[in-house]
This record gives structure tokens, sequence and C-alpha cells, in this order.
């Protein structure tokens, strides 16, 4: 593996795998985290300082997760970054016009706020979904 | 846009895997470039070149509607 001199760097499978996992793992902690301190604040479990700290540990594993994804982003092969792009367009129209509706839902009282959160669970849900329809289209 | 990287690469008995190794890209990337479904980016354009010792222009060829008028 050489080094690319137009581009400053070259992708590589191996290095987009580890990426990858490095992606999947600070996904994986930052969700047990989010899951852990939602349950925590709920049942009662910690005494509030300890609730405050779960929730900056989460909020910097969330940071650490998209560092992680930037990173495999800027190195990953450019047709995948591409696919990539495009899967986050998906996903960002879907939150905006998801979260748009249910805005309008929220104010005509037909559904309650926490149900915002079913727009993060159809954001998630876009991404790969575009990811998989591009890898459709570019093959 | 067209271009001869099929051709080019059957010429060298090189497989996809084999091209894209020496690109520094996916296999998906080579495939998608033959296809015509994907332009590659100047820098990868540039290497393409130099792999086969052809001006871009040997290699690529734009639509004739996506030239300028």
């Amino acid at each position: 593996m050489t080094n690319d001199s137009l581009t400053g760097f070259c992708s590589s499978p191996q290095r987009d795998r580890r990426n990858q996992w490095r992606v999947i793992l600070w996904a994986l902690v930052w969700a047990l985290s989010f899951v852990a301190v939602t349950l925590g604040i709920k049942k009662e479990w910690f005494p509030f300082g300890v609730t405050l700290a779960g929730m900056a540990g989460t909020t910097l594993f969330g940071i650490a997760t998209v560092l992680a994804y930037r990173r495999f982003l800027h190195e990953t092969d450019e047709l995948r970054r591409k696919i990539e792009v495009e899967a986050l367009a998906l996903a960002f129209g879907v939150g905006v016009v998801g979260g748009l509706t249910c805005w309008l839902l929220v104010v005509s009282h037909a559904v309650s706020a926490t149900d915002f959160v079913y727009v993060f669970f159809l954001m998630l849900v876009a991404h790969p979904v575009g990811v998989l329809i591009g890898r459709r289209r570019y093959s | 846009m067209k271009n001869r990287l099929k051709v080019l690469r059957a010429e060298r008995d090189w497989t996809q895997a084999d091209l894209a190794d020496r690109l520094e890209v996916s296999r998906q990337t080579v495939n998608a470039i033959e296809k015509g479904k994907y332009d590659p980016s100047l820098p990868l354009a540039f290497r393409i070149s130099r792999i086969f010792e052809r001006s871009i222009e040997e290699i690529f060829d734009p639509n004739p509607d996506d030239r300028p008028l």
C-alpha cells in the first residue's frame, strides 16, 4: 500500500474494515450508555450526580461515534464515500420532513411530544436503506 | 462518461480486483467506472492515467451531450 500523492491518503479494505468496526463499537457503547442512563432516570437507580455524569458520558460517546464516522468517511474509497453521503442526505431529508410533520401532529394534539423519538428511529433506518440503494445503483 | 478502462485492463490481463488494488480503491469502484455508472474524481482519473500510461483523454471520452457549447 502506497500513499497517494494527489489526495494525501490512500484507501484500503483493511483500513475501511478497521474504521467501520470503530464506528460500530463506539455506536454500541453510545447506545448502551443511552439505555442505561434512560433506565437509571426512570427507575431512579442512581443519585443525581451519577445520572449527570452518565449524561455527560453518553454525550461524549456520541461525539466519539460521530468523529469515528467522520474518519471513516474521510479515509474510505471515493465511491463508498459518495454512497454514504447520499445515504446521509436521505436520512437528513427524512429527519427534516418527518420532524416537521411530527411537529404539526404535536401542535394539533394528534400525537404527544415524546413521539418525536420515532423520527430519530426513522432517520436511523433511512441511512442503511440509503446505503443499500446506493450499492445497488452503482453495482 | 464512456471510457476504455475495461479494454485497457483486459489488454494487461488484469482482473477488476487487480486494478482496484493498483488504484487503491474498491473493486466496486472499478466496476462502476467501467460500466459508466460512476465518474472518477480528478485525482483518481490521474492515477488511472498513470497506471495505463495514457492521457486522460485517451481513456475517458466525455458523452457528446456533456461537452460545453
